[in-house]
């Protein structure tokens, strides 16, 4: 196999004295959709973040094309411009258009002048079914269209990853298809995804690979087949039949 | 009633109100600025930053306008002539701008604190997310929506600060209440005197208060 992409090699982060991370490693390859699952407080949120270090790990390394992210002089500015990431709360910029919303980065830091950036973002709107919302404030949409509007946002950097963090738990389970069938679109295209979700069908359709962690380990990792289908241990069946069941 | 006083007093209101306005507006644009960088400091990580801010915002809160503006007007350029060894005067409308910046500026910083505070952690991830520096979060993602949330709080200190300028009559300032002052020894036509100064007052308050509700509700659009 390649070079991965992203790995990760005995991440660990805590919180004061909170474990939330205990020894993580795990290889993105390029092109490859990852989905986390598991419970509450199992720390997948806790590790996306640590990925492009929104949280500074407390140990271990994460390479990116083999440089070393935790490594003090290296480039993390850069690496999140390579690297998108959507988030639970969408976290727009309620002030900016939904076009100045796409366009806000490519122009501040990729230097692409406003009329090519527009142009893009116009493009990506449309990707996501959002065009003729170009105009709108984030606070006259639903939530799926903001969120919709987050992972075009993320698209205009043209990355070569991205990064979701519970893209549809903030939705109202009739606005989570939307996002569910953009983001199964971009998997389609190629792109590299690793997204904490609690989508099981999602992660049974559209991953490659799926990682269950709990209480700061991965627990098992494998294809949806082998983890929805037979899982070895214990505890991810515990987790899953609980999920199954209703 | 004779009302022909008025020929002489509303033209002197006016000179005042001339006085008045400069020193609000002026005293209110640097005490902005002297507030963005108090607020800055204060929600900062630098001590010695949270230090100077704090102490700068305990003796404003700590000591009457009228005192701090008899201390400018008096003291400082007493200090001054003592150590130049030559007199020192401040013009009188200066040291009332000075007294003005110095205590909107205290009252701001606490407002661009919490304003600063007020945005968002979730949009700041976004931009770093992004790969935006710091400057930028700052500049195009934390300030717009604080400059926003802040401007019916400036408002407020614009009229608070408007209202202080009649104490820096005590320093001979020739705002409106000074104006007033003037006339009243002068003709001592007291109860008249006062009564259109007051009047004058309110009426200039209220105009200000009516602008504040249109920015308001225009804001809050």
């Amino acid at each position: 196999m390649s070079e991965p992409l992203i790995k990760v090699s005995h991440l660990m982060k805590s919180f004061g004295d909170l474990e939330v991370l205990r020894d993580i490693n795990v290889d993105i390859h390029e092109g490859e959709v990852v989905c986390i699952i598991g419970p509450s407080g199992s720390g997948k949120s806790t590790f996306l973040r640590c990925i492009n270090q929104l949280e500074v790990p407390t140990g271990g390394e994460i390479y990116y094309k083999g440089e070393n992210l935790c490594d003090k002089k290296a480039d993390i500015r850069r690496f999140r411009e390579e690297v998108g990431m959507v988030f639970q709360k969408f976290n727009l910029f309620p002030l900016r258009t939904v076009l100045g919303n796409v366009t806000l980065a490519p122009v501040l830091t990729k230097h692409k002048n406003k009329k090519e950036a527009e142009a893009y973002a116009m493009e990506l709107l449309g990707k996501v079914g959002l065009e003729s919302k170009a105009s709108a404030k984030p606070s006259m949409l639903s939530g799926g269209q903001q969120q919709r509007v987050a992972i075009a946002r993320a698209l205009a950097m043209d990355p070569t990853a991205l990064l979701f963090d519970e893209p549809t738990s903030a939705l109202d389970p009739e606005l989570v298809g939307e996002v569910l069938n953009v983001m199964r679109s971009l998997a389609d295209d190629g792109m590299t995804m690793v997204v904490v979700t609690h989508e099981m069908a999602f992660a049974r359709d559209v991953a490659d690979r799926v990682i269950f962690m709990a209480d700061g380990y991965v627990v098992e990792e494998g294809t949806p087949e082998e983890v929805f289908g037979n899982p070895r241990e214990e505890r991810t069946r515990t987790f899953l039949s609980r999920f199954l069941a209703s | 009633m004779d009302l022909e006083f008025l020929q002489v007093i509303i033209p002197m209101l006016f000179r005042g109100l001339k006085v008045t306005m400069e020193v609000a507006v002026v005293g209110i644009l640097l005490g902005f600025v002297l507030g963005a960088i108090t607020g800055y400091a204060l929600q900062s990580s630098s001590r010695i930053a949270k230090v100077i801010a704090n102490v700068y915002i305990w003796i404003i809160r700590g000591t009457p306008l009228v005192v701090q503006a008899l201390y400018v007007y008096f003291v400082v350029p007493a200090i001054i002539t003592k150590i130049k060894g030559e007199t020192f005067i401040l013009d009188s409308t200066l040291a009332g701008i000075i007294v003005i910046t110095l205590n909107a500026g205290a009252f701001i910083s606490a407002l661009v604190k919490g304003a600063l505070e007020g945005v968002d952690a979730g949009q700041k991830e976004a931009g770093s997310s992004l790969g935006l520096t710091k400057a930028q979060i700052m500049t195009h993602i934390v300030i717009p929506p604080a400059f926003k949330s802040m401007i019916p709080g400036l408002f407020n200190q614009f009229i608070i600060s408007l209202k202080d300028t009649a104490l820096l009559s005590m320093i001979s300032v020739n705002e409106i209440t000074r104006q007033t002052q003037n006339y009243a020894t002068r003709t001592l036509n007291t109860i008249p005197a006062y009564t259109v100064c007051a009047l004058f007052y309110l009426v200039l308050l209220s105009v200000l208060m009516i602008l504040q509700k249109v920015v308001e509700v225009k804001i809050n659009k």
